[in-house]
């Protein structure tokens, strides 16, 4: 027996957590904290805050001072994060709509195939985001591979100007979370009796009806936590609103990110990502709820 | 439901020379049904009975839809369905682990297939609660699956499958998932259920006393062929073959020589002086190697005395096996013929003979069968 | 009955019934997602060996470019720090979530349990960019500057849930009764940790440490606003070459880096699927 252990059950699994603790705790739970703080402090010029409270981040969100130092109403911040909930849903429905036939096609394999589809699509998901956004710029980009075969075969006679634009951001966030998508709907496709499919059919369901009345109501749960999956990381995506939106057309992570590097406003920074959190919890809940209600009825089957 | 047309029965459903072929051009290709024909008569209760891997499931599942036939035709009264999806089949299916939707509560779980139909509301809701009080089970129509017991999921099953008045239903060993109690129970129910709807029955198992208990008609299949149809007399008296005699009920099998033939009476002989006495059923020369059967039941041990009618032998007790309300002797007859038959236990619940002790065994000559191959 | 009463009572027929469940055009639809997963990949490959000067013109095969971008030391000091960073966060968030591991699958039931559970898997919830932030914030509240330490230690933390989810995944696949057997047969609990559980376990943690790695030297964003000057990884390094222009050197770099992700995640496959093998019966 080692002797360092304290004899106590409980003591052993604290020690064992201790180091978690410690360094999620420190370097993740109280720098939230801290940035929370932050928030509500005032900007220094130069990067970093002045110790003086203030509402100011959170004003800035909605408000601007004019020329006579009156507060006007600004609806340019307000404007990036509609956009960025905008283009956030817009690329999870995409992913929805392409990556469900997937999941679902994935689930009719037989059971060694399955595995190497999985495979397949985790494989782009573990390689760097940011190299596979920049491919999309090869693709998209003026004289890139899309363009340079159309303007050769005389059906374009101009750049389609594909790049810097939200469509482009949109396939770039669609791209970059698919997997995403995919694999939470395959886990629950893959629970799926095919029995109840069978009984729906044999009860006088259509081959769509079987689809809407038993199939998308059983893998509620992975539809919800593959958009969940997809959603968060969206709104706080900072390399595809850079690269292929070009920088100009902002998203709530680059706005985020832009308040650190260049603007050198951390409390409105740190406000941003308040906000962004506040969403994240939001959403959570929502799940958590969701999965409850999902439990009882799955629960004992 | 009339059942008859003028006298003659009407055909439900007509398997014409199906045959099913998994993996087809495949280099392991898996023939689970062979050129089958059978017709299931209206208002029939009529039971798929063999061994798992027969093809008894997989007849069903293409009756109902869930296969497509690779050879042959299906008719249901007088409609040709092996082309037709399972939604277009007016047959419905209890399921062998029942398939209830998790996601809906018993009410909507029933009222399935009839909005699927487009009934009316008001007609649903009749319908809805009729089946379901059919079945006992008309309190619970608000709850989910999950909080049902096995046999109230049954009910249930069978209550969904119901409620569109399919023009066949068809149960695939739905009782294989209850207790014993429990199943022998359902097993009345199922039938005075059918006899009630008059609606055909086709029911999978693989359990012969079921099969026996409940059925107008069996079919015993093997191998992807129907070896029998019969009533359950039929099948149990006059089993066609070995495995039909073997896999109905215990069986006594008696390989032996024709030495014999006389007008009414073929003599069979076993070793140097083991003869038996059996029906004359035709088709047999002397010299032919032939089966013998003989049901456990119909044998009776007594004890060797001289009271011994002449139509007994002697044998000495070579195992026991005690089952509570019968005990099974395997009587050793010489001539390494061993025997297995059954006594009842005496009133003061001692068993009637001992290991090793000499009895005398008697059975009549309608007893015994000979089995055609 | 005639052929033709047939195909009045049949109306399918001549027509494959696709079975319960199938739907038409799932195969193709399957195939087209693969193409756009693939397509940027396989794009950004071929592009990397092309000897043209611009990114999008092709100019015939070559591989100067890798050569160059070998050369230079921008990326070779990039290199550099991508390595240490990733092997030192590899091995300490691999070491922590494998007790952590142990405590929440074998510890039986206890109070904070979800929390902790929760609290391991928190910097999965969160936003990468709000991580960043805080980090950010964090280390310049309480003034630490250790340069490549500080991106270090931020990686180590969102590290940790990676490497936990194999390790743990794999101590709930394995069942308890090994280590019952070995207690019952008078091992001391080091003596059944030593010689049942770490073996049996070894899979999961090799499988979390290569998950570790490769989250870690993917990394972007974080490092980028935590890394100073100093403390510049790989990925950073791509981003400020394609913020100053496109080369096909970019295309060289990355492609190497994909190829390195790419085969851990496939040695990470293979562990995994040969540690399902030898215990699931």
């Amino acid at each position: 027996m080692n002797a360092w252990l304290p004899k106590s059950v409980a003591g052993r699994r604290w020690l064992g957590l201790a180091p978690s603790y410690f360094v999620i705790g420190i370097f993740m739970l109280a720098p939230m904290v801290i940035m929370a703080v932050f928030s509500f402090l005032e900007p220094n010029p130069y990067g970093g805050v002045k110790p003086e409270g203030s509402m100011a981040a959170y004003v800035k969100l909605f408000f601007e001072y004019d020329l006579e130092d009156k507060l006007v109403f600004n609806p340019g911040y307000i404007n990036i994060i509609f956009r960025s909930f905008q283009l956030s849903l817009g690329a999870t429905l995409a992913c929805l709509a392409f990556g469900f036939p997937v999941a679902y096609y994935i689930t009719l394999q037989p059971e060694n195939k399955r595995n190497f589809y999985i495979f397949l699509i985790t494989i782009p998901f573990w390689t760097n985001l940011l190299i596979r956004t920049f491919a999309w710029i090869i693709i998209l980009g003026r004289g890139g591979v899309i363009e340079t075969p159309l303007l050769a075969a005389g059906i374009i006679e101009d750049s389609l100007r594909m790049m810097y634009t939200d469509g482009a951001i949109a396939i770039g966030l669609t791209y970059s979370y698919l997997p995403l998508m995919v694999l939470p709907i395959y886990a629950s496709l893959e629970k799926l009796d095919f029995r109840l499919l069978e009984a729906a059919s044999d009860l006088y369901a259509s081959r769509l009806e079987v689809m809407t009345r038993v199939v998308i109501p059983l893998c509620k749960p992975g539809i919800i936590a593959g958009s969940i999956l997809v959603f968060i990381p969206c709104l706080g995506a900072f390399i595809a609103p850079n690269l292929l939106g070009g920088g100009k057309k902002l998203m709530l992570g680059s706005l985020v990110q832009f308040q650190f590097a260049s603007a050198r406003n951390w409390p409105f920074g740190a406000a941003l990502s308040m906000l962004l959190l506040a969403v994240v919890v939001v959403v959570l809940i929502f799940y958590a709820r969701a999965a409850k209600k999902q439990a009882a009825i799955a629960g004992g089957s | 439901m009339i059942t008859c047309n003028g006298g003659k029965m009407t055909t439900a459903i007509d398997i014409r020379g199906v045959t099913k072929t998994y993996n087809p051009g495949s280099n392991r290709p898996v023939k689970a049904l062979d050129n089958v024909s059978l017709a299931i008569n209206d208002n029939e209760f009529f039971t798929l009975l063999g061994p798992s891997g027969c093809g008894k499931t997989t007849l069903l599942r293409l009756i109902a839809g869930f296969e497509q036939v690779s050879g042959g035709e299906i008719m249901l009264f007088d409609d040709e369905i092996e082309n037709l999806e399972p939604n277009q089949r007016p047959v419905n299916t209890v399921f062998q682990h029942y398939a209830l939707f998790p996601h809906m509560t018993v009410a909507a779980n029933v009222a399935f297939g009839l909005e699927r139909l487009k009934k009316p509301r008001s007609e649903i809701e009749a319908t809805v609660e009729r089946v379901l009080t059919l079945v006992k089970m008309k309190h619970l129509g608000d709850r989910r699956p999950n909080q049902l017991s096995g046999g109230q999921q049954q009910r249930v099953a069978l209550a969904r499958a119901l409620a569109p008045s399919p023009k066949v239903l068809l149960l695939d060993e739905p009782l294989s998932a209850l207790d014993l109690k429990l199943r022998q129970a359902m097993r009345e129910e199922l039938k005075q259920l059918q006899k009630e709807t008059g609606i055909t029955f086709v029911f999978v198992t693989h359990d012969q006393e079921e099969a026996l208990a409940m059925s107008d008609r069996i079919a015993v299949m093997s191998d992807g062929e129907v070896q029998q149809i019969g009533g359950p007399t039929d099948i149990y008296e006059h089993p066609v073959n070995r495995f039909v005699a073997d896999f109905i009920g215990d069986t006594n099998f008696l390989d032996c020589e024709i030495v014999s033939i006389r007008d009414d009476l073929v003599t069979c002989r076993i070793g140097r002086e083991n003869l038996f006495e059996v029906e004359n059923t035709g088709g047999h020369t002397v010299g032919d190697q032939v089966t013998l059967f003989l049901r456990p039941e119909k044998i009776s041990l007594s004890a060797l005395d001289t009271k011994n009618g002449p139509d007994t032998r002697p044998g000495k007790v070579a195992n026991i096996v005690y089952l509570g309300n019968q005990t099974a002797y395997t009587v050793d007859m010489g001539d390494g013929i061993e025997l297995v038959a059954q006594a009842r236990p005496r009133e003061d619940g001692k068993l009637p003979f001992a290991f090793g002790e000499q009895v005398a065994v008697g059975f009549s000559t309608r007893a015994l069968r000979m089995l055609a191959q | 009955m005639s052929d033709q009463e047939h195909a009045l009572s049949a109306p399918n027929k001549g027509k494959k019934v696709l079975p319960v469940g199938h739907y038409r055009g799932l195969g193709a639809w399957t195939v087209f997602f693969f193409v756009f997963l693939y397509l940027p990949i396989v794009v950004l490959v071929f592009y990397s060996f092309n000897a043209n000067r611009t990114v999008m013109s092709w100019g015939g095969f070559g591989i100067e470019w890798y050569l160059k971008a070998f050369e230079n030391d921008g990326i070779q000091k990039a290199v550099w720090n991508t390595l240490i960073v990733a092997t030192v966060s590899t091995i300490f968030s691999t070491a922590i979530a494998t007790i952590g591991a142990l405590v929440l699958a074998r510890g039986g039931n206890f109070r904070g349990k979800t929390i902790s559970l929760g609290l391991i898997t928190l910097p999965l919830m969160v936003p990468e960019i709000v991580t960043a932030v805080a980090v950010l914030i964090f280390f310049s509240a309480i003034g630490m500057n250790w340069g490549l330490g500080n991106v270090i230690i931020a990686h180590i933390t969102f590290c940790i849930p990676f490497a936990f989810m194999p390790i743990r995944a794999r101590l709930e696949g394995m069942d308890t009764s090994y280590e019952q057997a070995a207690r019952d047969l008078y091992a001391s609990e080091w003596e059944t940790f030593r010689f049942v559980t770490a073996p049996l376990l070894m899979p999961g943690i090799v499988a979390g440490a290569m998950l570790a790695f490769v989250i870690s030297m993917d990394d972007f964003i974080i490092t980028l606003m935590v890394g100073g000057a100093g403390s510049t990884t790989l990925p950073v390094y791509i981003y400020s070459m394609i913020r100053r222009g496109l080369t096909p050197e970019i295309n060289a770099v990355c492609t190497v880096l994909l190829f390195v992700s790419v085969a851990i995640v496939t040695a990470y496959w293979v562990v995994s699927k040969k540690s399902q093998t030898d215990t699931v019966h």
